[in-house]
């Protein structure tokens, strides 16, 4: 018999781990917009809308202090960022494709050196993932391994049912003592039918025959005609789950600062330029190639994983038209 | 307070000598604050570092003094921007902070036994003047060393002292040079470019490890040369000096294809830079 969450009791939910004290995330409405945010009560939710970012910045901030540097006596001193009071969060109600970028970007954050800003905060988080019930013509998901149902990457996952309430299955320890500790909350018993799921239009795409055809066409028409339109923005990349390049910056003076890490964009010109003026990477077309290999080629010869859950954002924030979903369906017919 | 690894924190070093090597090429001569740093810092020639100038930020330079010679580490660069335009402000006594070291490194041991021929160019001295002093420390170890180096003018080159001690040493062949136009009137080197003072120079490839460090034109005109010489691909070894923020693979921006310049080098053979996207 599965665990049945109403929704009244899915806010309750929200409601008791904000009283202990949680970081509780989830689609919230901004503006005009829905963002993941920190709710402060379970009427926040807002759920049935893509949020406008993805859910990677509970792992991996926008902008965060690294340290913080300074004179004291006239003697320069660094000081690290308390990573121990880091809060312990629950991300509620974040779909699959955001659900299921952290454990991509695990490898990264955690090969060799372990970046402990991000690791921190993934060790304190539970994700409670949710099934996916609208898509627009931007979503291809399924197109690269995702589902409106897939429940990777959540520790608890919810599938909305017809009668308004949820059907969920714990699908990690952590996702298991969620429900075990707030058991009142949630009801054993036959599911009524789940509500019909978002049918994201695309097809399939073969991404090992993607990689191989990438893996000889460094050079290629190709990158040519999309960047004659690419502005270099990095719009995508900011707006992206599994992006995750950044840039390390100083804020103040050598008595009194902070050194910060902020998202960054590969599309950026000044992204690879050397301080001789030289830049591997100087004309849009590289910066686009490289953006595509990177996701596609580049990160599963690293860590066995694509780099992308096909959320569409980059699609529709794209302010020329650039769509990956395209591309990537070009290579497939190119690649046969 | 239980607090796990920040790998964004640098070691604090002292600045204990400043040496100006052209007018905006300086050297530093660093000392770690900490005394357990100081005596457990270690690293191999090839290496590099991420120099702080606080409220400025990091730049990455390698480690330009020999792991042979404890107690300390150099570091060498031109002023060119944000960070080392600051950096060129501190004075002796100073402090900045130094997070390293990081990448891959020249396998040394391999070199025993051979002979060396070092080739830089301009400011690209430095990530070779690491090996060579490892190498002249080790001299026993080692053939025949030769070192071709070029820069622009005379002006221009770098390590001016250190040039004068090879050029002394009856173990060390040394053949310096600079582009036509920049040799003054008591200039006593070659007056030429580095591929084509090689080429004249023309150290034998047999049993013979090259390692080319330059501009890009001018890695681009020697490796040819070094073909010409009999130097296989396997034989020859650069180092790629991509833009990094992190250092430790994270940061995306010193890829070259799916060779991460921080962590995969940044020492390569020429044979590994062949075979890479062609992207510098």
């Amino acid at each position: 018999m599965p665990q049945i969450i109403t929704e009244a009791n899915l806010r309750s939910l929200i409601d008791s781990l904000v009283k202990e004290s949680k970081l509780v995330v989830g689609p919230k409405e901004a503006g005009s917009m829905v963002l993941y945010q920190p709710l402060s009560n379970g009427a926040d939710l807002k759920l049935g809308a893509l949020p406008r970012r993805s859910s990677k910045e509970l792992f991996f901030p926008i902008c965060e202090d690294i340290l913080t540097f300074g004179k004291e006596d006239g003697v320069t001193k660094v000081k690290d960022v308390d990573r121990a009071s880091f809060p312990d969060a629950v991300l509620i109600g974040a779909l699959p494709c955001d659900a299921g970028s952290p454990s991509i970007l695990d490898a990264v954050f955690s090969w060799d050196y372990n970046d402990d800003f991000y690791l921190e905060r993934r060790k304190k988080s539970t994700i409670v993932g949710i099934a996916c019930t609208s898509c627009d013509d931007a979503c291809f998901c399924t197109a690269v391994g995702y589902a409106p149902d897939s429940p990777a990457g959540s520790d608890l996952f919810l599938t909305p049912l017809k009668d308004g309430s949820y059907a969920c299955n714990a699908v990690t320890e952590k996702g298991e003592k969620l429900v075990s500790a707030h058991g009142s909350l949630f009801k054993e018993g036959a599911a009524a039918d789940a509500a019909p799921l978002a049918a994201p239009d695309t097809a399939k795409l073969d991404l090992a025959k993607i990689k191989e055809w990438l893996n000889t066409h460094f050079e290629d028409p190709l990158w040519q005609s999309i960047a004659d339109v690419c502005l270099g923005c990095g719009a995508c990349a900011f707006i992206c789950p599994a992006c995750h390049c950044f840039d390390i910056n100083d804020e103040g003076t050598p008595d009194h600062g902070t050194r910060r890490k902020h998202w960054d964009a590969c599309g950026f010109g000044k992204f690879t330029n050397h301080a001789s003026g030289h830049n591997p990477r100087d004309i849009q077309n590289k910066r686009y190639r490289n953006r595509i290999m990177h996701k596609f080629k580049y990160y599963d010869d690293k860590f066995g994983k694509t780099l992308c859950t096909g959320c569409g954002r980059c699609i529709r924030a794209c302010p020329v038209g650039i769509d990956i979903g395209d591309i990537l369906n070009k290579i497939n017919v190119q690649a046969g | 307070m239980c607090q796990s690894k920040n790998i964004y924190l640098p070691n604090l070093a002292t600045i204990e000598a400043i040496v100006d090597e052209t007018p905006d090429v300086r050297t530093f001569r660093l000392v770690f604050q900490d005394e357990n740093v100081r005596e457990n810092f270690s690293f191999r020639a090839g290496q590099f570092a991420e120099y702080s100038a606080f409220g400025a930020g990091e730049s990455t330079f390698c480690i330009a003094s020999a792991p042979t010679r404890k107690g300390y580490i150099e570091c060498c660069f031109r002023s060119v921007g944000r960070v080392t335009e600051e950096l060129r402000r501190l004075e002796v006594g100073d402090t900045i902070g130094v997070r390293g070291p990081y990448g891959n490194s020249f396998p040394i041991e391999d070199f025993y036994g051979k002979n060396l021929v070092f080739v830089a160019g301009g400011i690209a001295l430095p990530p070779l003047r690491t090996v060579i002093w490892n190498c002249l420390d080790l001299r026993d170890k080692f053939g025949d060393i030769t070192i071709v180096y070029g820069a622009r003018s005379e002006a221009d080159l770098v390590y001016k002292r250190e040039l004068a001690e090879w050029q002394e040493r009856s173990d060390v062949r040394l053949v310096k040079c600079v582009d036509p136009g920049g040799n003054g009137p008591g200039f006593d080197g070659k007056v030429g470019f580095v591929p084509s003072v090689l080429e004249e120079a023309a150290p034998s490839a047999e049993n013979t490890i090259a390692l080319v460090c330059g501009p890009p034109i001018m890695i681009k005109f020697t490796l040819p040369v070094l073909e010409r010489l009999g130097f296989t691909d396997d034989a020859i070894y650069t180092t790629l000096e991509n833009r990094m923020k992190c250092g430790v693979g994270k940061c995306g921006r010193c890829n070259v294809g799916n060779v991460y310049v921080c962590k995969d080098g940044p020492v390569f053979t020429a044979g590994q830079v062949k075979a890479m996207s062609q992207e510098f």
